[in-house]
């Protein structure tokens, strides 16, 4: 994925984290990634809007990815959601440029993350599948149902913790197997034991 | 979370069925002596500006005309000019929100249907809520940036302050305060991303999500945390009186 376009978004994420979302135009970009104007509208004909969300969406896969690279050698479904959160949670707050978007632009940012929070939804579902599967499922409760289930419940514990600490591995432990999965799953096994 | 005003919130209370209707502007022939004050009429003249144009395009000239009054009258109710009259409307709404939302769960007779009403109806005001609608066709931004990380959490905690009283009956205190604020987070949920197959406003839908998954969360939720690692922390020791009738 290197080449001109991954140049243009690196380019854009840096003016982003400098400036701002709304102040970042496609002149920044262009200046930032030594290309000329006219390069960066040939692989983002729509402009400063289009570069914008296309820096959003490939964020959001960055941190999806390394929440990926994070779980998938876990062996369990619990592992898998009890190293997730916890990394997760610690990995948002510890990402100075979302925080820095979250505290100044929330009004530009939201809409932009709640496109891309939806289709999260169906990744994150698709990566529990297998899991589900192994694990065998609650009598009654359909597979794809529990995914989407876990994955949407995933995603807000993830942005907005509530009540719960999810830097104590207690507490998620609890969380995983009691609100997340003791309806999903026919039997759960204590951790460490599969 | 907004200061509610006590002013506001008896509005929203005793005007509680006269939601997004004309009466509230047409008191008719029994109210003839006590006409609708200027305030009410201009917050009602808002809202429905809102539901039509939304917020940026709404000006004070277009709210005192649906108030039925001059624009110095409505800075003299509010001198805050058109932030003042947002925020008037915003405290209105929320406390009609959970106004409604204190009926439907103060009459469940079980725990599920508690849940199952609150769920519902939370969802069914939000959806069938014309200025709401309006804002999150036209103007996402308003709405979405206060439900999501820090903002979601204020919005979890004043929902879950307002809910938890009503599981009181059937889950001690936090209990109830964990179940409330998980219930929330379903409803947004949904109502931001849409499942397939899967309708809020429908109780038949909630139920089915209620009994699959948050019941025997909350069943799970009630062993000591200690046991909570345990295979038998997940099974019905402690089942949860969900029977119809039981309560009464």
């Amino acid at each position: 994925m290197d080449g001109p376009r991954q140049r243009i978004l690196e380019a854009t994420y840096a003016c982003v984290a400098r400036w701002g979302l709304s102040k970042t135009t496609v002149e920044d970009a262009a200046r930032e990634a030594g290309l000329s104007r006219a390069t960066v509208y040939r692989y983002f004909p729509g402009g400063r809007d289009e570069l914008i969300d296309a820096v959003v969406s490939w964020q959001f896969l960055v941190f999806f990815g390394r929440l990926y690279e994070e779980v998938h050698g876990a062996t369990s479904l619990e592992e898998v959601l009890d190293r997730g959160l916890l990394f997760a949670r610690r990995a948002l707050i510890e990402h100075e440029v979302l925080q820095k978007m979250l505290e100044i632009e929330p009004d530009v940012l939201m809409p932009k993350l709640t496109v891309e929070s939806n289709r999260t939804v169906g990744l994150i579902a698709g990566f529990l599948v297998p899991y589900l599967h192994e694990h065998g499922m609650a009598e009654g409760v359909e597979i794809h149902e529990a995914a989407d289930f876990l994955a949407r419940m995933i995603l807000s514990y993830i942005a907005s913790p509530g009540h719960w600490d999810l830097g104590d591995p207690e507490q998620v432990a609890t969380l995983v197997r009691t609100e997340l999965l003791a309806g999903v799953v026919g039997d759960l096994r204590p951790a460490g034991e599969r | 979370m907004r200061h509610l005003e006590p002013y506001c919130l008896t509005v929203g209370l005793a005007r509680l069925e006269l939601v997004r209707d004309e009466t509230a502007r047409d008191p008719g022939p029994d109210h003839d002596v006590a006409p609708v004050p200027v305030r009410v009429r201009v917050i009602d003249g808002a809202l429905s500006c809102i539901a039509r144009q939304g917020v940026a395009k709404t000006t004070l000239d277009d709210v005192a005309r649906a108030a039925g009054c001059s624009r110095a009258t409505v800075y003299r109710v509010f001198p805050g000019g058109k932030d003042g009259v947002l925020g008037a409307v915003v405290d209105t709404e929320v406390s009609r929100f959970f106004s409604a939302l204190a009926v439907r769960m103060g009459e469940a007779t079980d725990l599920e249907d508690v849940l199952v009403a609150g769920m519902t109806e939370a969802a069914t005001r939000v959806t069938e809520h014309p200025a709401l609608a309006n804002l999150l066709a036209q103007e996402p931004e308003m709405v979405l940036s206060q439900l999501a990380f820090a903002r979601m959490d204020e919005v979890l905690a004043v929902t879950c302050a307002f809910t938890t009283p009503f599981l009181g009956r059937w889950l001690d205190q936090p209990e109830s305060k964990r179940v409330a604020e998980w219930a929330t987070r379903i409803v947004v949920s949904y109502l931001l991303c849409p499942a397939d197959g899967v309708d809020l406003t429908d109780a038949a839908d909630v139920r089915r999500l209620v009994r699959l998954f948050v019941l025997p969360g909350i069943r799970a939720l009630r062993v000591p945390e200690a046991g909570a690692r345990t295979t038998g922390a997940l099974q019905s020791h402690n089942p949860i009186p969900t029977t119809k009738g039981e309560a009464s």
